[in-house]
């Protein structure tokens, strides 16, 4: 039987080294979900913003906004999140201002270690369980996570405060939060990593840390940026020999000896993850779009849409 | 790259990557194979450094690449490669030890639960830790150069705030006199607070559980003391990391939100007087046809191919991207060297990824 759809997850966290494509793909996921009719909530984790721009959106800032129909987006910061978690905790504004905007308190806010972090992902978790008109407010909360480290160490909050912190209302909300964190009926972590030797090598550590350190379910291995085989080995053979030919012959044959080997080595990571890390993996193209826009998202939602069975809608 | 030539210390900074661990390597490699003796310190937790190196693992301890590792890359040693990677933990136990005042002090500090978690829970940790261990690195050891990579930050500027954000919080005096009377609060902990921020520290206690406050004052109670040694410290790196043996060497991919990033940590380099050696574009694709010249299309190429099928139009359009992003690529490679004055270099994309010897000393000889 296939594995249930990613998309049927309430939650499902995009993360992986930095720069290999994990606001693109959390984007183009959002996209793909919101347009099989799902309410779709993206949280970026106190970035510089790219998912609403990337959807031709102004960005969202702290507040969440409507990015695409049916499609919403919001930056998380601790800040915001702070404010809104204390006054959860203490009901009155009147209040929340007395204590909150009190320059010591803010002091103790930003130097309890790990309290940020746990806000922060307090709000995301939050906006997952919260409830509208009898219904669960979104079908899908997308989290654009911060890259390897960072993200471990934010997804490692919770288990870390009940760990260290005596019973108390913190040890509560870690509580809940990690709960919902490794439930497989709620949760799935989409690893995005590109073709290339290392960093192949870091998705493979983090599987590793996801699966024994963090025990969030894992969902699917995302392969960014593969370029396509564009020419065959008798065909890469006769370019070879070509390569100093005279123009436009000669650059035309390096550019595609230059392109073959890249789809090679590409193709060979593609198979080494494939190989250590046991989770359904889907290829995403190399898109040839210099400018990074809503075109590329639409290409990459494309490409996820039939990518088999984890985003199946 | 010559304006790096003559410094001690070298530091690799960018955005997430772009090659900063790379090119760290690659420095350490070239002038090791000119008879320098150096040192490479990562902080990458990835292990990537070992990797490229050729060694199995990499801890606190400088390893030394051995000589036949050179020779099967196919290498001249020349002088010698140390490498080392980064133990935050470790460090912090380190500085704590030669800080502390006695025994006592120490092992308390070690047991307090906050501090256990320090290295890993508290943003900037790393990145103090890294220019502590530079310090020490530069100033007790016989380097000619030591090249510090620096950690995969979300923001590249977070390595420059990390000590002023950890000394505010090791140093806080308002924190300390507020939290100490829950030192000796008892067990129902919420007489915790008097006077002054009384009611707000109340509510907070309300909020994150006494226990962490007084975890917190614990920590901060320990640390009393030390404070000025630690920020005399910090200061030294502070000095050290402007002077002229020191080069930061801006490390940034042809994607103009990394040329943004970059651009922006010069800026701030600039504005703190530390001294920029220049800057590496990695990855460049480089350009086949022409400027200003559209490249050939299909016709042209069926007509010099003398050949049927539909491999003119692959040809055509492979080149065609090619140079789109060939283009796009110096664009931004222009912008990243303006800033430097011209002293960047570009490494175009090898055709392997680079991870191991052989690979860092084909970006070594571009350098
Ligand atoms: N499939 C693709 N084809 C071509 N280029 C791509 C592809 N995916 C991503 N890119 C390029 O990589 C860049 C970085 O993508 P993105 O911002 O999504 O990465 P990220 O992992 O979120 O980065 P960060 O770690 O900085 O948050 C994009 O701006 C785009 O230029
Ligand atoms: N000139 C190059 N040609 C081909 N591949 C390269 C080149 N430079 C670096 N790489 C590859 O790019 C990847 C990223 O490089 P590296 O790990 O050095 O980046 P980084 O900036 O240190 O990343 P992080 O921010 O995660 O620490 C590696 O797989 C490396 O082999
Ligand atoms: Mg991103
Ligand atoms: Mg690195």
């Amino acid at each position: 039987m296939a594995p249930p759809s990613l998309l049927d997850r309430r939650l499902v966290l995009v993360t992986g080294k930095g720069g290999v494509g994990k606001s693109s793909v959390a984007a183009a996921l959002a996209l793909l979900a919101a347009r099989s009719g799902r309410r779709v909530l993206v949280c970026e984790v106190n970035a510089q913003e790219r998912v609403a721009p990337l959807l031709g959106a102004p960005p969202a800032g702290p507040a969440i906004r409507e990015a695409a129909p049916g499609l919403f987006t919001v930056n998380v910061t601790p800040d915001e999140a702070m404010r809104e978690y204390g006054l959860q905790v203490l009901k009155f504004r009147t209040i929340y201002e007395a204590v909150f905007e009190n320059r010591v308190v803010r002091y103790f806010l930003r130097v309890v270690p790990s309290l940020a972090e746990l806000v922060m992902l307090g709000k995301i978790l939050n906006e997952v369980r919260s409830q509208e008109s009898g219904r669960p407010r979104w079908d899908l909360v997308v989290v654009d996570a911060p890259s390897t480290g960072h993200a471990v160490q934010l997804l490692r909050t919770p288990a870390a405060l009940l760990d260290t912190v005596p019973p108390g209302p913190l040890r509560r909300d870690a509580q809940w939060m990690q709960e919902m964190l490794v439930d497989p009926a709620v949760t799935a972590l989409a690893l995005v990593t590109l073709p290339e030797e290392m960093p192949v090598n870091e998705a493979i550590d983090l599987d590793q840390q996801v699966r024994d350190l963090l025990g969030i379910p894992r969902g699917a291995l995302l392969v960014n940026a593969v370029p396509e085989p564009r020419f065959d080995a008798g065909e890469q053979e006769l370019l070879r020999a070509q390569q100093d030919d005279p123009p436009p012959l000669g650059p035309a044959a390096q550019a595609a000896v230059l392109q073959a080997q890249r789809a090679e080595q590409a193709a060979r990571q593609v198979a080494r993850a494939r190989a250590a890390i046991d989770l359904p993996v889907t290829v995403l193209p190399l898109l040839a779009s210099p400018a990074w826009d809503r075109s590329a998202v639409e290409a990459l939602s494309e490409a996820l849409g039939a990518g088999g069975a984890p985003w199946a809608r | 790259m010559e304006r790096l030539a003559e410094r001690r210390i070298a530091v690799c900074v960018g955005p997430g990557g772009v090659g900063k661990t790379t090119v760290a390597a690659a420095v350490g490699l070239a002038r090791a194979q000119a008879g320098a003796r150096v040192l490479v310190c990562t902080i990458d937790p990835a292990r990537r450094l070992a990797n490229a190196l050729g060694l199995q693992s990499l801890g606190n301890v400088e390893t030394r690449v051995p000589d036949h590792a050179f020779r099967e890359a196919g290498l001249q040693p020349g002088g010698q490669l140390f490498a080392m990677m980064l133990d935050v933990k470790r460090t912090w136990d380190d500085l704590v030890a030669r800080h502390a005042p006695d025994r006592a002090r120490r092992e308390r500090i070690y047991r307090n639960r906050l501090y256990q978690q320090l290295s890993s829970a508290l943003a900037g940790s790393q990145e103090f830790m890294a220019m502590e261990k530079l310090y020490e690195l530069t100033t007790e050891r016989d380097y000619d150069l030591v090249v510090l990579d620096t950690p995969p930050t979300a923001h590249a500027l977070d390595f420059l705030d990390a000590p002023e954000r950890i000394l505010d919080f090791l140093g806080n005096d308002t924190a300390r006199a507020l939290l100490s009377p829950a030192l000796h609060a008892g067990r129902a902990g919420l007489k915790l607070f008097q006077l002054g921020g009384a009611y707000a520290a109340k509510t907070l206690a309300r909020f994150t559980g006494a226990d962490v406050l007084k975890d917190l004052a614990d920590f901060l109670a320990g640390f009393q003391g030390m404070y000025e040694g630690f920020e005399r410290r910090a200061a030294a790196v502070r000095s050290l990391l402007s002077t002229p043996g020191v080069g930061f060497v801006l490390v940034a991919s042809a994607s103009p939100l990394a040329v943004d990033e970059a651009l922006g940590f010069h800026e701030r380099l600039h504005a703190e007087s530390m001294p920029v050696a220049g800057a590496v574009a990695n990855r460049i694709t480089p350009s086949l046809w022409p400027e200003g010249e559209s490249a050939p299309g299909e016709e042209a190429l069926r007509a010099a191919l003398g050949a049927g099928g539909d491999l003119a139009a692959r040809l055509a359009r492979t080149l065609a991207e090619h140079q789109l992003q060939a283009r796009a690529d110096a664009v931004q490679v222009a912008r990243l060297f303006e800033a430097v004055g011209g002293a960047g270099v570009a490494i175009p994309r090898l055709r392997a990824d680079v991870h191991d010897l052989r690979g860092l000393s084909q970006l070594a000889e571009r350098l």
